[in-house]
């Protein structure tokens, strides 16, 4: 095999697929190793939010239940705390603030309490923000990113958004495409 | 230590073999199948075959970090996360570095397992032959020593081990790339078929692609399942499909009831008998006691991977071999060499939308090397080829940056709308003296053992060679009708392929070189080492089918003088 495709599918191991501006953010988490003596802690009021956060991503939709049911909401605070350096870990808590306070002086309520056009409109400003640092790593890069890998390789993510085979037992690389049909969970 | 004369006899085998890999597998299945009592030593854990494979039935799901690492594996891992391989669903073929580091005179990425079956659970399972342009580059260039065998010498072998190892794939009849005994090849998927088709017309045949040789059986074959085709191969298949120790040597060998095996056994030098100057066998700390022990043997194998048994050899001294084992020659250490790669281009398929697939093949396509033969001249010595391949994957690049929603999830959930094609390079390259390693005694792994020092470079001869190995794949692809061809070059060290040879040569001369042409030690009759170290070139084929033929052939060869008292 391609090493190069190999190298690629790092990301793709578990089946999961990402947009081409993901890589530089989960590669990152790459970077040196640091002693951590200190990891953060998410409350359970964070993990809602993340959860929200996540289903505004990946919403739930007639064909299949969206981020927040595929266990996003842990799932995002769980990678951050344990996969990524502490810096980026600082970067993570202190956007997660940063939204928040951003909620309170947009719609002058709790992130929680929004409503889903108000929901949209904050998430429209992190991705222009996010856009206009040429995306210097952020909350909304790191969350966008751990979603998309998070959901994509659910059980959710793979048996009903995308399409799971676990042994096929043949290859055919000439198969009839349908449209609409399903990508393959995993490469 | 006090060795009574029971646990000598105890400790006492035919032959001792030295690593449990690709290599050291087939040594062992070859020398009890001629019915020697064989003992094979692993520094590593047992690995049983299926039952130790935890990761490989399970869904993306099952794992907890996506097959993310964690900072404390980072932390311990520091040269294995530099790059693909060791993820959470394979992390325990991968070693702790803090266990066992070595020191870099220059950036040398050394990705090592140290586990029963060693790479042979990893290995990306590419089988290529040798061709003689290949065992004669060495002689017609003057880089390195002339090989002292030639291809007719080895292709008995590599009938004999094909054939037991089960290596599918399609004969082409490409006078550098030799045909083998093949199970049916795997198939090309639509984009590779339409690409081969004109890339052959367009170079009128003077270059060839074909679908990759692997170690991947694709019919049932001596007794071990066929490919399901899940491409989860890095995690050890529950099949048995792909050719590993587990899979395929070592129930041969152990069938013979003539194999012990013992884990967690460091060889850390073989000992010398001045009065025979043959090695009475090896000495061996126990990895988890720290216990150190003698074990004894007529031969002695050394298949401990390239730098592995270097290790051995060089840290085995004596009056009689100050300088390392059977290292009168001063070569040991020298000469060591991986292939260069990470580096061609890419491009996408158009007019394959209504085509996808089924199924996920662990195999890609292969175009062997056309550089510098007949009239194609290059401003370098020797070649490369090609691996790579088509795939439909779930790349958008048409959703929009960092898009978020219905619509988003709705497309990610689709396959990409076309196909991509991707061509990488593997290039030779040269033997150099200066590239080498030796011991750092200045350091100390776990078990107390001074550590290796590499000291190796990539040189001229390989930067000039890359630039050829993206525009020949960009040309290619364009003239295959790929559209948005791109070329790349990911910078490349030394240790990155995981094709480390060299280091303890074959050659005729016993100045220039450590061996002999039947893998024996000029110095030392009765060891023989038989994995990677003794590859005078390295060609830019995949090596380890080359491992297996050269290590049958050093087996046959050394029962048989044994038997006429030779040895």
């Amino acid at each position: 095999m391609n090493r190069r495709e190999a190298l690629k599918s790092v990301a793709f191991l578990m089946g999961s697929a990402i947009s081409a501006t993901t890589m530089g953010v989960l590669f990152e988490s790459f970077s040196s190793p640091i002693d951590e003596n200190k990891k953060l802690s998410f409350t359970a009021t964070d993990e809602a939010i993340l959860a929200e956060f996540a289903e505004i991503i990946i919403p739930t939709t007639a064909s299949s239940p969206g981020a927040k049911a595929a266990g996003l909401g842990t799932f995002i605070p769980m990678i951050i705390k344990d996969c990524y350096s502490v810096e980026m870990q600082e970067v993570f808590a202190t956007g997660l603030k940063a939204m928040q306070y951003k909620c309170v002086k947009d719609f002058n309520k709790e992130f929680l309490a929004t409503s889903p056009a108000e929901r949209q409109k904050l998430m429209e400003d992190l991705r222009e923000e996010a856009i206009a640092t040429n995306r210097v790593p952020s909350f909304f890069l790191l969350a966008r990113d751990l979603t998309i890998l998070g959901y994509y390789s659910s059980e959710i993510g793979c048996t009903q958004a995308r399409e799971y085979l676990p042994v096929p037992g043949r290859y055919d690389g000439n198969a009839d495409y349908k449209p609409g049909q399903k990508a393959w969970a995993t490469n | 230590m006090n060795i009574n004369t029971n646990l000598k006899a105890e400790n006492t085998y035919d032959a001792i073999v030295v690593g449990s890999g690709i290599s050291g597998g087939w040594a062992a299945k070859e020398l009890t199948e001629k019915g020697m009592r064989v003992l094979m030593l692993e520094r590593g854990m047992n690995i049983e075959h299926i039952k130790d494979y935890e990761s490989a039935m399970k869904a993306p799901w099952e794992f907890e970090r996506a097959g993310k690492l964690t900072q404390e594996q980072k932390r311990t891992h520091p040269v294995q996360t530099r790059d693909y391989p060791y993820n959470e669903a394979t992390e325990k073929w991968w070693v702790n570095d803090l266990d066992c580091p070595y020191t870099e005179d220059k950036r040398f990425d050394w990705y090592r397992g140290f586990h029963m079956g060693g790479k042979s659970l990893m290995w990306g399972r590419q089988s290529y032959r040798f061709s003689d342009h290949n065992f004669e580059d060495n002689k017609k260039d003057g880089y390195g020593n002339d090989w002292p065998i030639r291809y007719k010498d080895l292709a008995k072998w590599y009938d004999y081990v094909e054939k037991f190892a089960g290596i599918s794939g399609q004969a082409e009849n490409w006078p550098l790339l030799p045909d083998g005994k093949f199970l049916p090849p795997m198939d090309l998927n639509c984009v590779e078929k339409s690409v081969k088709e004109r890339l052959e017309k367009h170079y009128n045949n003077t270059r060839i692609l074909t679908i990759g040789r692997t170690a991947n059986l694709t019919v049932p074959h001596k007794g071990r399942g066929s490919c399901q085709y899940r491409n989860l191969c890095s995690r050890g298949c529950p099949f048995g499909a792909y050719f590993s120790t587990q899979s395929s040597t070592l129930p041969a060998a152990t069938a013979t009831k003539r194999l012990t095996v013992r884990p967690y056994s460091i060889v850390n030098h073989i000992i010398y008998d001045k009065d025979t100057k043959k090695a009475k066998g090896v000495m061996v700390i126990d990895a988890e006691t720290n216990e150190t022990m003698e074990f004894y043997a007529k031969i002695v194998f050394v298949n401990g991977s390239t730098l592995g048994s270097t290790f051995i050899l060089l840290n085995s001294t004596s009056e009689a071999h100050p300088n390392g084992l059977g290292n009168s020659s001063g070569h040991l250490g020298h000469n060591l060499m991986d292939h260069h790669f990470r580096c061609g281009a890419e491009g996408t398929a158009e007019g394959f939308e209504d085509k996808y697939t089924y199924g996920r093949r662990a195999n890609g396509i292969y175009i062997p090397r056309y550089q510098n033969y007949g009239s194609d001249k290059r401003d370098y010595l020797r070649g490369f080829g090609y691996q790579g391949g088509a795939s439909r994957g779930s790349w958008h690049k048409e959703v929009a940056e960092l898009a978020f929603g219905q619509n988003f999830k709705e497309t990610m959930s689709l396959p990409a709308d076309s196909w991509s094609m991707g061509l990488g390079g593997f290039g030779e390259m040269l033997p150099y003296y200066e590239n080498r390693v030796y011991i750092d005694h200045t350091r100390k792994d776990k078990w107390g053992q001074p550590v290796l020092a590499i000291d190796c470079e990539h040189k001229e001869n390989e930067a000039k060679m890359r630039e050829d190995m993206m525009n020949d794949a960009a040309e290619m692809l364009e003239a295959s009708g790929i559209k948005n061809v791109k070329t790349y070059d990911n910078d490349c060290y030394p240790g990155m392929a995981i094709h480390e040879m060299g280091t303890a040569r074959m050659g005729n001369d016993p100045k220039e070189s450590v061996l002999n042409k039947w893998n024996q030690m000029h110095e030392v009759s009765n060891v023989f080492v038989t994995d990677g170290s003794c590859m005078p070139s390295i060609a830019c084929q995949n090596p380890s089918l080359t491992f297996m033929a050269l290590t049958a052939r050093a087996c046959d060869y050394a029962v048989k003088e044994l038997k006429k008292g030779n040895i």
